[in-house]
C-alpha cells in the first residue's frame, strides 16, 4: 500500500476519520491497529518480524533498568544490541549470512539453504531496528526510562506513517508525544495536509519526471556517451532528494493530520558549504542517528589519539552508513568517500578560513556550495551504480564527447519533461528558500479565500496533469 | 578550585583547542553557543581537559555533560 495510491488514500482517510470520531482514549488503538493492517497487508510475516522485535525491545529495556550492577547492565545492553544487530542482518542480507557462516563453521551443514528459497526482505526493518537500537542506548546511558505501557511502545515502533522508510525516531520524540491526548486541530490537520500535497508534487513532478530517464542510462551504461553520463551524474541527486524528500514530507504530514510532529530529513542539502554540513542537512534522522549512536562513541574511545581518533571514528561511521544501505563495495565505497571529505575538512579548516578570506565570502561561499554538490553528486555514483564496477565504468566514461547530437544532453527527456521538471525544481528552491525565513503553508492560509482557492486549484492541476504517475514506489523503499 | 576559576582556566583550553581567539563561558554555555564546538571538536575538548586536570571521563558520564556547568561540577569532583 504505497503512499501514493487509491488504496492508501482510502485506508488513510477511513483511518483519520475513526480516529477523531472515537473517544480520545481509543485514538491509540485506532492507530495502532491500523498500523498493525498497513503493515500486514504488504505481508504478514513483515507484521510479525516487526512484532517479534518490538516485544523484545520493550522488555530488554526494562530489564536494563532494572539491573542494579554495572558489569551486568553493560553485558545486557550489549547482548540486546547485538541481538537486534545480528536479527537485521540476517534478514537483511540472508545470503551474506548463509555465506559467512559457511565460512566460519564449515563443519556445520545448515537444515535450510537461503539461496534455495525465495526470502522476503521485511519492509522497514532497517529503520525500525535502529529505532530499537536508539531506545535500549537512551536507557543504558540512563537519558530516558523505559516504557511502562507496552502499547504506546508498539504504536512508537509500527507507526504507519514513519514504518516504510523512517523518519528514525528517537524515544525523546515520537514517544513522549504519545503520552499527550490529541484534540482535533483544524490548523494542524490542513497543515499536514498541505505538507502532504508538497511531498507529492515534489514526487510526482519532480522526481518521477526524471526517474525513468536516469534509471535508462544506469541501465544502459555502456551505450551512453561521456556527456551524457555527466548529466546523468549532475541530475541524480535532484531526483533522488525530489523522491525521498517528497516521501518524507508525506510522512511528516500525514503524522501531522494525526497531532504528531515527526522528525525533518532534510534541511535544503544543496545549500551546504561542506560535506559535514550538508550531512547535517541530508537524511538527518540517519546521520544524527550514526552520530550519536557509533561516531561519538567510537571519538570517544579514540580520543586519546588526537585529530587521528576523530579521522578513524569519521571512517568507520561513515562506511558504516555507506553499508547500512546495501551490503555491496559500491555502497561501502559511498561512505568511505563522506568520510575521507569530511576528515580532508576537518584537516584544512584553517587553510579553507583562509582561502576565504582572500576570495571575499560570497565568491567562497559559492564556490564551496557548487564543490559540496559535485563532490556528492560523484559519490552517488556508488550509491545508484548496480555494482561497483558500473560505478568504476560510470566515472571513467565521464565526459564531455557526444555519440550524436547535443540534444544527448537531455538524456532522452522530452522538452515537455524538461520544462516540468526544470520548472518544479526552481519552484521547489524557492519555496524551501523562502520557507526558511518564514512558514510558507501559514502565510498562504493567511490570504484571503480566492487567492487561497486559485493557489490551491493551480496547484492540484499542475500536480494532475504534469504528475509523472508511472509509479507508486520510493527510492529509499528499497532499504 | 571554585567555579569561576575553572571558567577562566576553560575559557583558555578552549581557545587553543578550537584555535579562537576569544571564548567566553558560562556555566549555562552550551555547545551552540560557541563557534567551532562540535561532534568534530567535542572529544578533543575532553582529551585535553582530562590531562590538564589528570582526570578520566567515563563515556556515559560525557553523554550526562549538557552544559560548561555539568562540566565544571564533574572536574571539580574529580579533581577532590
Amino acid at each position: 500500500m504505497s503512499f501514493i495510491s487509491l488504496s492508501f488514500v482510502a485506508f488513510f482517510v477511513c483511518v483519520l476519520l475513526l480516529y477523531y470520531a472515537v473517544n480520545s482514549k481509543y485514538q491509540k488503538s485506532i492507530l495502532l491497529l491500523a498500523s498493525c493492517f498497513f503493515i500486514g497487508y504488504y505481508h504478514i510475516s513483515f507484521l510479525l518480524t516487526v512484532l517479534v522485535i518490538s516485544f523484545m525491545t520493550f522488555y530488554f529495556g526494562k530489564l536494563i533498568a532494572s539491573t542494579q550492577q554495572d558489569k551486568k547492565i553493560r553485558w545486557l545492553y550489549f547482548s540486546s544490541v547485538s541481538l537486534l544487530i545480528i536479527v537485521w542482518l540476517v534478514l537483511r542480507y540472508p545470503e551474506g549470512m548463509e555465506s559467512v557462516v559457511n565460512r566460519v563453521f564449515p563443519l556445520i551443514d545448515l537444515p535450510w539453504r537461503v539461496s534455495q528459497h525465495s526470502v522476503l526482505f521485511p519492509l522497514g526493518i532497517s529503520f525500525y531496528t535502529f529505532q530499537a537500537i536508539s531506545y535500549l542506548t537512551e536507557i543504558y546511558w540512563g537519558e530516558e526510562e523505559p516504557e511502562n505501557n507496552v502499547f504506546d511502545f508498539l504504536l512508537y515502533m509500527l507507526f504507519f506513517m514513519k514504518f516504510l522508510s523512517g523518519p528514525i525516531e528517537r524515544p525523546s520524540g515520537l514517544l513522549h508525544q504519545l503520552k499527550e491526548k490529541k484534540e482535533f486541530n483544524y490548523d494542524m490537520v490542513t497543515f499536514g495536509l498541505k505538507l502532504m500535497f508538497i511531498g507529492l508534487m515534489k514526487k510526482v513532478v519532480l522526481a518521477d519526471n526524471m526517474a525513468p530517464y536516469l534509471d535508462g542510462m544506469y541501465g544502459s551504461l555502456h551505450d551512453a556517451s561521456g556527456m551524457q553520463l555527466v548529466m546523468t551524474c549532475l541530475l541524480y541527486p535532484i531526483q533522488l532528494y525530489a523522491d525521498f524528500s517528497g516521501y518524507t514530507d508525506i510522512a511528516l504530514g500525514g503524522a501531522a493530520m494525526f497531532g504528531f510532529n515527526l522528525t525533518p530529513n532534510f534541511d535544503r542539502p544543496f545549500i551546504s558549504k561542506t560535506t559535514a554540513e550538508l550531512w547535517r542537512r541530508w537524511h538527518m534522522s540517519l546521520s544524527f542517528w550514526v552520530r550519536d549512536y557509533v561516531y561519538i562513541p567510537l571519538t570517544s574511545e579514540t580520543r586519546g589519539w588526537g585529530r587521528w581518533g576523530i579521522s578513524f571514528s569519521l571512517l568507520v561511521t561513515f562506511i558504516s552508513l555507506g553499508i547500512w544501505h546495501g551490503a555491496g563495495w559500491n555502497y561501502a565505497m559511498y561512505g568511505l568517500i563522506q568520510g575521507v571529505i569530511i576528515t580532508y575538512e576537518m584537516q584544512t579548516a584553517n587553510f579553507h578560513a583562509r582561502l576565504a578570506d582572500k576570495l571575499g565570502k560570497s565568491l567562497y561561499n559559492g564556490l564551496s556550495i557548487v564543490r559540496t554538490y559535485l563532490l556528492f553528486a560523484l559519490s552517488l555514483i556508488f550509491f545508484r551504480a548496480e555494482s561497483f564496477h558500473d560505478a568504476i565504468y560510470f566515472l571513467t566514461h565521464m565526459s564531455f564527447s557526444i555519440n550524436h547530437s547535443w540534444k544527448e544532453l537531455n538524456i532522452g527527456m522530452s522538452d515537455h519533461n524538461c520544462v516540468v521538471a526544470g520548472i518544479t525544481l526552481v519552484l521547489m528552491l524557492v519555496y524551501e528558500h523562502y520557507n526558511s525565513k518564514q512558514n510558507i503553508i501559514e502565510l498562504v492560509s493567511k490570504k484571503n479565500t480566492a487567492v487561497r482557492w486559485i493557489i490551491y486549484y493551480v496547484l492540484a492541476f499542475a500536480l494532475f496533469t504534469m504528475g509523472g504517475f508511472n509509479t507508486d514506489t520510493f527510492v529509499y523503499l528499497q532499504f | 578550585m571554585d567555579t569561576e576559576n575553572l571558567l577562566k582556566e576553560l575559557e583558555q583550553l578552549f581557545q587553543e583547542v578550537l584555535k579562537k581567539g576569544s571564548v567566553i563561558l558560562t556555566v549555562d554555555t552550551t555547545a551552540n553557543d560557541v563557534e567551532g564546538w562540535d561532534s568534530l571538536t567535542n572529544m578533543l575538548l575532553i582529551s585535553a581537559i582530562e590531562k590538564k586536570y589528570t582526570i578520566h571521563f567515563g563515556f556515559r558520564e560525557i553523554v550526562k555533560l549538557k552544559k560548561v556547568g555539568d562540566l565544571c561540577t564533574a572536574i571539580i569532583l574529580k579533581s577532590k
